[in-house]
């Protein structure tokens, strides 16, 4: 009686499934020397790494520089999560600037911050791109000032500082 | 001819319409590298070092697959590589929306209503339909008993 499966057609599978993979590879790597958007092959995901890539400098603050630029007062935190998030808690004094919509919100947000002023965007997460891509449309937006805390809700809630729950409205005072 | 085209129009049409689809997938991938290296690692999945050489060499295993499902070549290996395919991009959305993660950002979020956990539920459900053809052609393919069929395989490698 035949077996279910071919043993022929599993032999036939992975020597086509390793020659297809194998052109893969080639094609990849010979392409990508070759064309104007090479990829580097290992690149740094570092969130450092990302941030000066793309704004040739170094964005990032650390938390003891957020922390003491938080009691001297002369900052504005920017939250780039959703409201949802921000409502739930968030950094004593921050705003909440969501980068999903940042069009909507970014004129009422921003509207009294000077662009020398320091500004800290932050959201969750070592991965988190929000805080990175506010600030950077920030930066690209004139103000250069503007820094990224990677990481910044769960340090901040690590380091025990000050948060806040609902909205806030503060003016921004230099 | 008979390679193309066997007794039955629904595994030819699903295999052009898969192959199709792969090919179509891979496009955008091959004009927006970076872009796509910045999409897996936003699924945080991978480590950092496996990121940019996946993102070069990913779409290559999707458009020599569809074009091998769209012409009936090495079609075991094609439906196979389709299938692993398929089912780890299945695997990655559903375990990130399991985990709370949002792949547009990176970022845990726990936003039930939000229009990105919106959307990935609805590429769940679509990746999902493409993963239901790819088994159908790979019980096809593998399961089959039909000497007609099985003898349009003896000149592939």
């Amino acid at each position: 009686m035949e077996s279910v499966i071919s043993q022929r057609i599993v032999l036939q599978m992975f020597r086509q499934t390793g020659a297809i993979v194998l052109l893969a590879v080639t094609l990849g790597v010979l392409t990508n020397l070759i064309r104007p958007n090479q990829l580097p092959l290992v690149a740094d995901w570092s969130p450092e790494a990302q941030i000066a890539e793309e704004s040739r400098h170094n964005m990032l603050i650390s938390i003891e520089e957020a922390r003491e630029s938080f009691f001297s007062q002369k900052v504005v935190f920017l939250d780039a999560r959703s409201p949802e998030l921000y409502q739930a808690s968030h950094i004593q004094g921050a705003r909440n600037l969501p980068w999903e919509a940042v069009d909507k919100y970014s004129d009422a947000v921003m509207a009294d911050i000077p662009q020398d002023a320091l500004i800290i965007t932050y959201c969750d997460g070592e991965s988190c791109s929000l805080s990175k891509d506010l600030a950077l449309d920030l930066f690209y937006r004139g103000y250069e000032n503007v820094r990224v805390l990677v990481n910044g809700w769960s340090l901040w809630v690590e380091h025990h500082l000050p948060i806040d729950r609902g909205s806030v409205t503060s003016s921004f005072e230099r | 001819m008979e390679r193309f085209f066997f007794n039955k129009p629904l595994y030819f049409f699903g295999r052009l319409l898969l192959g199709l689809i792969f090919v179509l997938a891979s496009i955008d991938k091959f004009i927006h590298p970076a872009a796509f290296a910045e999409v897996i690692y936003n699924y945080q999945i991978l480590p950092d070092t496996l990121i940019n050489i996946t993102a070069v060499i990913l779409p290559w295993l999707e458009l020599i697959s569809g074009i091998f499902l769209v012409l009936g070549l090495w079609l075991p290996g094609a439906v196979f590589l389709s299938n692993l395919l398929l089912a780890a991009f299945f695997g990655s959305l559903v375990f990130n929306l399991a985990r709370g993660l949002n792949i547009y950002c990176g970022c845990f979020s726990t936003s039930e209503g939000a229009t990105s956990t919106l959307y990935m539920y609805l590429y769940v459900i679509r990746d999902g339909i493409f993963l239901l053809l790819g088994l159908y052609l790979f019980s096809n393919i593998f399961l089959r008993k039909d000497k007609a069929f099985t003898a349009g395989m003896k000149d592939q490698p």
